[in-house]
């Protein structure tokens, strides 16, 4: 007897080809998402893997405006004895230090920058943190929000942040200010910083909350894939790259 | 008389004994080294004398029992100590009579005479150490039970990394070992790998173990 297909068959087969179609579609869609570029040419900012950001992406937690330098001041508040706003150009009259450090991503690229700012302890010998302050949690435009040790922040290699390859921050880079902490994995070096805050304990950030990120995120031994050597896999030794 | 037994380990037996239990590693020969990792240099035969190495990492409440400083999470007693210098873990041995491993110690005591790549054969076994997390995860030393070398030491392909008493370029020392954490999985743990860290740095992936 030969195999007939009823009614009720090619109306299923022709429904599953539909969705099919249409998941198909979708993902490629998401896939056209992770190069595309939402935000050039607008007053918003945000995660761009496009263009020159292919060789440096740009990850934000939310899209955010873009600040304009003379309206931005950072509040220094919380366990402080003299807490007070800063303008930009009162921060970068601090002393000038520079170096060039990797920014290792937890999602395993990296990429290196010379990046130029001011140390931590400048910014504390104005407002004096008191005693029982451990650490700061940083407020950041895009409604992040990181929180670093104080040994962190007096730690060498860190660096408040104003300057990127000798230009001032760009909006993707975290324009004004950032914290380049080098030891640490790139969530905890947060940037377009709004506020800080010295706390007496240590605080989860945002992804710690949320995400299987460690509070603490020292750069593991393991494997990077840095985005100049195409990402080939390279040995890691942990805490900041030094050697390449 | 059975009950005076069981009297005379509680009463002498100290709290911490377990921890600190120590196994002998015989002299003999040993494959070091693995080819094809510049790091850990060619393989070759290496003879080495006989000596005693912690079966468990320094927890953090052995390590407070010498620094009292030390400060640490509450409920962490016995977890394995980390955020300790060079300097700071070399003294820590010291003071209990002990040193750091060389790394040649460390390596024999992970991977026996017979050049295995882990410390149970050479099968990498495919759990990852600990799934579905970017950090150091910490746990009572000798917890996994199947991370144990042909000797008896624990730990050595997990856990954390640990100093030895060796050093290379720059100043820096090297540590011998391996983590629980997401993106690593045991072939990061391999017995002859080594990493070079500077003395003076302290990590929450970094820890030690003594030797004598």
């Amino acid at each position: 007897m030969k195999n007939r297909l009823t009614r009720r068959q090619w109306l299923s087969r022709q429904l599953k080809s539909v969705a099919a179609l249409f998941t198909l579609m979708a993902f490629r869609g998401i896939a056209r998402g992770q190069d595309r570029d939402y935000f050039t040419g607008t007053d918003f900012v945000g995660k761009n893997r496009t263009g020159e950001f292919r060789n440096f992406y740009i990850n934000y937690w939310k899209p955010h405006r873009r600040i304009e330098a003379q309206e931005w001041t950072l509040e220094v508040a919380g366990l402080c004895r003299q807490p007070r706003r800063f303008s930009l150009a009162e921060l970068q009259a601090l002393p000038a230090r520079e170096q060039v450090s990797r920014l290792k991503c937890v999602e395993c690229w990296s990429a290196k920058a010379r990046w130029a700012g001011f140390r931590f302890a400048q910014l504390e010998a104005l407002v004096r943190p008191l005693e029982q302050a451990r650490g700061v949690l940083f407020h950041c435009a895009d409604e992040y929000v990181e929180y670093l040790p104080l040994e962190t922040l007096r730690h060498p290699r860190t660096l408040m942040v104003t300057h990127m390859n000798g230009s001032p921050l760009s909006d993707e880079h975290g324009f004004p200010l950032r914290v380049i902490a080098p030891m640490k994995y790139g969530y905890k070096n947060p940037k377009a910083i709004l506020r800080l805050e010295f706390v007496a304990a240590e605080v989860w950030g945002t992804w710690s909350k949320i995400g299987p990120y460690s509070a603490d995120g020292t750069i593991l031994p393991g494997t990077d894939h840095p985005l100049e050597y195409n990402k080939q896999p390279r040995r890691i030794p942990g805490g900041e790259i030094t050697h390449y | 008389m059975r009950w005076c037994g069981v009297l005379f380990i509680l009463l002498f037996i100290p709290a911490g004994a377990a921890a600190s239990e120590s196994v002998r590693v015989p002299p003999g020969l040993f494959i070091m080294g693995h080819d094809g990792d510049s790091a850990a240099g060619p393989e070759r035969h290496y003879m080495l004398g006989g000596f005693r190495i912690d079966r468990f990492e320094v927890t953090n409440g052995e390590f407070a029992a010498q620094f009292s400083g030390h400060v640490y999470p509450e409920g962490a007693d016995e977890h394995p100590v980390s955020h300790v210098t060079w300097n700071e873990a070399d003294a820590y041995c010291r003071s209990i009579g002990k040193r750091l491993p060389t790394e040649a110690e460390w390596e024999k005591a992970a991977r026996g005479e017979d050049g295995r790549n882990f410390p149970w054969g050479n099968q990498e076994r495919k759990r990852m150490p600990h799934p579905e997390f970017s950090g150091v995860v910490k746990r009572r030393p000798g917890t996994d039970k199947k991370d144990v070398s042909p000797y008896g030491v624990q730990d050595m392909a997990g856990s954390l990394w640990e100093w030895t008493a060796d050093g290379g370029d720059e100043g820096k020392k090297f540590a011998r070992g391996g983590l629980w954490n997401l993106h690593l999985d045991f072939k990061f743990s391999q017995t002859w790998e080594k990493i070079a860290i500077p003395p003076g740095e302290k990590f929450s992936f970094l820890g030690f173990r003594c030797a004598q």
